[in-house]
């Protein structure tokens, strides 16, 4: 179990772990109990350079887009449910390989059609973040946000940020009204 | 303050000051049928570990006097929550709404959960109609701690299947005479004692012993069909040769005859083959692993276990089968095959078929004894017990765990689609 971080904590990734190279970002939430529609929810991350705008569409990597042009971030594949045991999504990170111009990654999850099915965050249980070496399997840092989720429908998790010449992971818990296009265009994508 | 379903807020944004009592008014209007609202007083674990936190008409008040009965103004009906009574085991309390009859919350014209303190109203969370779908029951909101200080979140989701699933989820005891619960429609098949009278007079006893756990299980009019697993690998040996695999049969029988439209157990015996054998009927049951076949020293058997074939062989069976299929799978375990029964019966969670282990006298059941639990699974198609010694059980007892879980499975299977 990595370090527990609250909505706006950081840590330094390279001091938690100096092994640290390739970092597996899981994302998880609890599969709906209740009758009705499930929640299908959709990690994605955005990497943006030192303005939070990203270098163009391709720094955009989601369920149908799922590798950065620099092989840097990798989408492992959509869960449309949120069944099964341990992380639901899981978004591959090779800090070595980040071009020099990316100044952080994102990473956000939204819910699919959420509008139509009337869900929100607040309806999804034990949504969280953890950042895991892919090398040794060891979790560094989790962020529990169920509590500082509520009627959005767009949310940004956490991200992974340059500070000098090491690395860290922000648990940012920030929710939008709007679904993946709005987080898109916030930082810069053309849809 | 207005609410939207899905929010959550500190309790301390709704009324200044530092009072931990507050009224709690709930209406719903529009429905044809009763409503019947609760509050159920939850642990850690989300569950009502003690019945006394349920709160309805029946029992208008919790022991420690945290919640209890009490209709605001205008409000359909309501509780006072003195949350600092409450002990520190009481994690949550849930607010709830079941629809007794017929309609579904989709009808619903208005409603509203809205929070009070000194008959002031501090907070309301309005819903309509097209807020739900097809539920019966409703987690309307739910109070609960959180570092040290209580919260609210509107939850506003339930439960097609109504009160007793919404009890089921808490995970309580769905009583007999739970409200909300329809009547048990008078048997539509002959009383299980007159058939066995007519066909064995020597099985009334057990089929009186298993009429009270159908009664029980709510399973009086169910139609199904029953088939019955027998392990035959060479462990087993002692079980035919004393005489406790025909015992199983023996028992199983009123089972078969009560649910089955043709009163036949449907039986296979599995070792390193699968051997289908003839059903077992009141007619022939007498003497059965002697006599089917030859009996069962000329079956083949008597190697190793191989679980997956005889699981594909009985899900092949009964391909295309309208009627709920109960199969109970009788093993002495040595089960190793572990990653492949599981793939089956992930796969089968989606046929009508819902599989009852048995454990008798065996040990190292494997994935059997987790079969309850595996993730991946539309419902929960699985159920598993050991016994020692089939004698250490009471007939009764044993007819209540063969019973145990499929009936819920049943309900599920039926709000998925999966039986008609």
């Amino acid at each position: 179990m990595g370090i527990s971080l609250s909505k706006g904590g950081n840590i330094s990734l390279s001091k938690t772990d100096p092994t640290l190279k390739n970092v597996l970002v899981g994302l998880g939430w609890d599969v709906r109990a209740t009758d009705g529609a499930d929640y299908d929810l959709d990690a994605s991350a955005f990497m943006v350079k030192e303005d939070g705008k990203v270098r163009s569409d391709s720094d955009f990597i989601f369920y149908n887009q799922t590798r950065s042009a620099c092989g840097s971030v990798e989408h492992t594949g959509d869960n449309r449910t949120g069944a099964g045991d341990g992380d639901d999504e899981s978004i591959l990170v090779l800090l070595d390989k980040i071009p020099a111009d990316i100044q952080k990654v994102a990473f956000t999850v939204t819910i699919h059609d959420a509008e139509a099915r009337k869900q929100n965050f607040g309806q999804v249980a034990r949504a969280y973040v953890r950042i895991v070496n892919k090398d040794t399997n060891n979790e560094v840092a989790r962020y529990d946000l169920s509590e500082d989720a509520s009627i959005e429908t767009a949310m940004i998790f956490g991200e992974i940020y340059r500070h000098g010449s090491e690395w860290k992971f922000r648990a940012v818990g920030q929710g939008y009204a709007g679904g993946l296009a709005a987080l898109a265009r916030q930082y810069g994508i053309n849809i | 303050m207005d609410i939207s379903k899905g929010q959550r807020l500190p309790l301390s944004l709704l009324f200044a000051g530092a009072s931990q009592t507050v009224q709690v008014g709930l209406n719903i209007s529009g429905l044809e049928a009763a409503v019947d609202f609760a509050c159920f007083g939850l642990d850690t674990q989300q569950k009502l570990s003690d019945d006394r936190y349920m709160v309805f008409y029946n029992q208008p008040k919790t022991p420690c006097g945290g919640v209890e009965l009490a209709v605001p103004a205008g409000d359909r009906t309501g509780f006072l929550c003195r949350l600092d009574s409450l002990p520190a085991s009481i994690d949550r309390l849930v607010f709830t709404a079941a629809i007794d009859g017929n309609g579904t919350m989709r009808q619903i014209r208005s409603g509203h959960l809205r929070f009070l303190q000194n008959g002031q109203e501090g907070a309301r969370f309005a819903f309509t109609g097209p807020d739900f779908q097809d539920e019966k029951a409703l987690m309307l909101g739910e109070l609960y701690r959180k570092d040290g200080a209580w919260r609210f979140c509107a939850t506003g989701q339930g439960f097609n299947g109504g009160l007793a699933a919404l009890v089921r989820h808490f995970g309580g005891e769905v009583a007999e005479d739970v409200p909300a619960a329809p009547p048990v429609p008078p048997a539509q098949t002959l009383s299980l004692e007159k058939k066995m009278a007519a066909g064995s007079p020597k099985l009334v006893e057990l089929a009186k012993k298993a009429t009270v756990s159908l009664a029980k299980y709510r399973l009086d009019a169910t139609i199904a069909r029953v088939g019955l697993v027998l392990d035959a690998s060479g462990s087993m040996s002692g079980q035919y040769s004393k005489g406790r695999v025909q015992e199983v049969i023996e028992r199983l029988l009123p089972l078969a005859v009560h649910f089955d439209d043709d009163g036949e157990l449907d039986v296979w015996a599995f070792s390193r083959k699968v051997l289908a054998l003839p059903p077992a009927t009141l007619a022939n049951y007498a003497d059965y692993v002697n006599s089917a076949e030859r009996g069962w020293r000329n079956w083949g058997m008597m190697s190793i276990n191989n679980e997956p074939a005889v699981i594909e062989q009985v899900i092949e069976h009964y391909r295309g089968t309208r009627l709920p299929v109960l199969v109970i799978f009788v093993s002495d375990g040595g089960v190793s095959r572990n990653k492949e029964i599981k793939d089956l019966l992930i796969h089968a969670a989606s046929l009508p078929i819902f599989w009852q282990f048995v454990g008798i006298g065996g040990r190292q059941y494997g994935i059997l004894e987790k079969l309850d639990t595996m993730a991946g699974r539309i419902v929960d198609n699985c159920g598993f017990f050991a016994l020692d010694d089939l004698h250490s059980i009471s007939e009764q007892a044993l007819y209540d765990r063969l019973l145990g879980e499929f009936p819920q499975w049943l309900e599920a299977a039926k709000i998925k689609g999966i039986v008609h």
